[in-house]
Order: structure tokens, then C-alpha cells, then sequence
């Protein structure tokens, strides 16, 4: 399941974002939102899961008759 | 984990969200137009001027105006320096940014359908949106 994981630092303020699960461009769209809302981040960083791509094996089933 | 970002600037980018997170730590009166003048703790005119204002009646006995100043990246708090080590004992910006920050989770988890769990440790708040 997709999550979202907010940290704010209550001593500064800071807000740092942590987007979990969502693999390959669907993460941007998250991190589009969370720009509109807060402006550019000071430091971005995408990790191995985002660049998993999804994979669709064709299935082939064969009948015995 | 896919992606790693993090907010430091004191710009609030969403008015709306700006204004709930004014509310949320007391300062819920308000006034919003187009280059407002800000006046000062004596009745004196500033030279800056600001779309959103709480005045210094709503502020504090001593204060002066608080402004928000709208810019291509938000608006921008303008806060005397006396505001700054007195209002809210000197956590006023601070304050604010942390309860701009929640506003945002909650804008994101509106948006997403999804489900927060909150949870706090010390200074750290922690709060998780699944979708």
C-alpha cells in the first residue's frame, strides 16, 4: 500500500516528506502536490524504487484436450 | 521509498492554507487586500505593505502589524524584529510553519482519499498517509 510519511521538526518547522511504495512517475504526481502546497524543496532525492518500471508478462495458457 | 524531500524555506505557498494555519495557533482575524500599509506598535506607517495583515490590535498590546507579502513563490512573512523574539514568546514563525505543515498533510491526504496516523515523539511529529 502507497504511503506518505510527514516529519515536521515542531522546534524549526521543517517539513521533511518521505513518499514510500509508489514506484516509477506516479511518485511525481505526489511530489507535484506537495510542491503546489510548499513550494520548491530544498533537497530532493529519489531512491532504487523509483526507477522500477512495471513489468506486464503476457500470460499464455495452453488446454489439454 | 522512492522519494526524499525536504521544506526549510519559511514561504507559505497556499493562501488558504496560510490563513487555517493563522487560525489554528490564534491569530484568526484577518485582513486580506492588494498592498496593504502596514503600521507599527505607535500608529506609524511602514514601508512595507502586505496582502495579508493581522493587525496589531489582534497582535498584542506592544506589536506591531504582521504582513504577508504575496511573491511568485508564496507569501512571505514580515515580522518586526521585536515581533520575532516576543510574539508567542518568540515561536511565532516557527509555529506557524509547523502548523502550516500539518495544513499540508491534511490538504495531501484529503486529496489522496487517503487515512493519517499521527503520531508524536518528543519535538517530532510523525504522521503517515496511506492511500
Amino acid at each position: 500500500m502507497p504511503e506518505i510519511q510527514f516529519t515536521i521538526d515542531s522546534a524549526s518547522g521543517e517539513l521533511q516528506l518521505h513518499l514510500k511504495g509508489i514506484a516509477g512517475p506516479a511518485c511525481d504526481d505526489v511530489a507535484k502536490l506537495a510542491k503546489e502546497l510548499l513550494g520548491q524543496p530544498a533537497a530532493e532525492q529519489t531512491t532504487a524504487e523509483y526507477h522500477l518500471r512495471t513489468q506486464v508478462r503476457p500470460q499464455v495458457q495452453t488446454r489439454r484436450s | 521509498m522512492s522519494k526524499y524531500l525536504t521544506f526549510p524555506d519559511v514561504t507559505f505557498k497556499d493562501r488558504r492554507l496560510l490563513l487555517a494555519a493563522l487560525t489554528d495557533i490564534g491569530f484568526a482575524i484577518v485582513e486580506e487586500g492588494k498592498a496593504l500599509p502596514l503600521y507599527g506598535y505607535q500608529g506609524d506607517r511602514r514601508p512595507e505593505t502586505a496582502e495579508i495583515v493581522l493587525r496589531r490590535q489582534h497582535v498584542g498590546r506592544a506589536s506591531n502589524d504582521v504582513g504577508f507579502a504575496r511573491t511568485p513563490d508564496g507569501y512571505v512573512p514580515i515580522v518586526s524584529e521585536f515581533d520575532r523574539r516576543t510574539l508567542l514568546n518568540g515561536a511565532f514563525l516557527t509555529r506557524l510553519r509547523t502548523a502550516y505543515s500539518e495544513q499540508v498533510v491534511q490538504e495531501v491526504r484529503r486529496r489522496v482519499h487517503g487515512t493519517a496516523i499521527r503520531r508524536v515523539e518528543g519535538q517530532t511529529i510523525q504522521i503517515t498517509v496511506r492511500y
